[in-house]
């Protein structure tokens, strides 16, 4: 036996999901179709959101539903009559590249103007996993405490637009939306931030003008 | 939270790259993991040391080398590696040695490299 030392490996783990990423991101692009991933821990609002902007508005849009282990909110969003596609994560915490893919093989590009992914309920792991859409809004509900947003750093600085909703709950459950909005701006000081109500309707229009924004930007 | 899956690319490159080289052991193995990657390297370890079981890199010593994170500052054009802030979190904020700003868009810091293997084979091959 003789010892081989520092063979060179140079794999970096991370640009596999990269370069999917992209690969997904070129099919939006030949389709013409936004890309929108909503993230947000459990419970923020982010099936909600989506099932709202579905109602509102009048372009045609289709949704990848990613879930741990269940297809509940696939099946929400499926009774608005818009092609879903559900995407179970079983063990993993986040949505990656590869089972973006995998979904887009069921869901119709070409006949859809945009694709909002719901991304599985966490602030953290998704940062590290690019899936190819084009802005990504992160949710936050001020029932989550009012620290949430300080102390998820990198999700805030990711973010394209944050939304902090269930504002209607503040003053309930005690939480500053002030310190919310000023915390999601120290992690990133040019976002755009709209505090929203979505069960009262309010900061939806400003939402949807938000994402028409940057559709037309790109 | 996501550590094993990572655990398992890292394992799936170091074991095709020991094959692609003949190796009878794998001795050592060097990961770099980017001081903004959202993993734990303790974990990543612990995850590590369960996955190599019965694989011919099962007794390697396995060394997380960590890597600072390049910035380019908007605000001032400062280019290179930024300052860490962690007076308040855990996890380390970013931002421009020069003028402290976190308005800064990052260049490298959240990548993980299997960045080298040491093998061992048979003499003769």
């Amino acid at each position: 036996m003789h010892k081989v030392g520092d063979i060179i490996v140079a794999r970096n783990i991370m640009k596999a999901n990269k370069k999917l990423a992209d690969k997904n991101q070129d099919k939006f692009d030949k389709s013409n179709v936004f890309c929108v991933d909503f993230v947000g821990a459990i419970g923020s609002g982010k099936t909600y959101l989506i099932e709202k902007i579905i109602d509102t508005v009048d372009e045609k849009i289709g949704v990848l539903a990613g879930d741990i282990i269940s297809d509940l909110d696939a099946g929400r969003i499926e009774s608005h009559n818009v092609p879903v596609v559900g995407l179970n994560t079983g063990r993993e915490c986040h949505l990656d590249a590869h089972l973006v893919e995998h979904g887009l093989k069921d869901m119709p590009l070409d006949d859809i103007d945009y694709l909002f992914i719901e991304n599985v309920g966490n602030l953290i792991c998704p940062v590290d996993f690019a899936l190819g859409s084009h802005m990504r809004i992160v949710v936050v509900s001020v029932t989550e405490g009012d620290d949430t947003v300080e102390k998820h750093p990198y999700i805030f600085q990711d973010a394209d637009l944050v939304v902090i909703n269930k504002i209607d709950l503040a003053e309930a459950v005690g939480a500053s939306v002030d310190k919310m909005v000023a915390d999601a701006h120290k992690h990133n000081p040019d976002v755009k931030v709209i505090t929203s109500s979505l069960k009262q309707g309010k900061g939806l229009d400003e939402i949807i003008a938000t994402i028409e924004e940057f559709k037309n930007n790109l | 939270m996501h550590e094993f899956s990572m655990a398992q690319g890292i394992l799936n490159a170091v074991l095709e790259t020991a094959e692609a080289n003949d190796a009878d052991k794998v001795t050592d193995i060097v990961i770099e993991i980017g001081r903004l990657a959202m993993l734990n390297p303790e974990q990543l370890k612990f995850m590590l040391d369960i996955l190599v079981e019965d694989t011919i890199a099962a007794e390697a010593n396995i060394v997380l080398e960590d890597i600072d994170v390049e910035i380019k500052c908007y605000n001032c054009d400062y280019e290179g590696i930024g300052d860490v802030d962690d007076s308040d979190h855990y996890a380390p904020m970013i931002l421009c040695p020069k003028c402290e700003s976190h308005r800064v868009n990052v260049l490298n810091g959240k990548d993980v490299t299997v960045k080298t293997i040491s093998i061992e084979k048979e003499d003769g091959e």
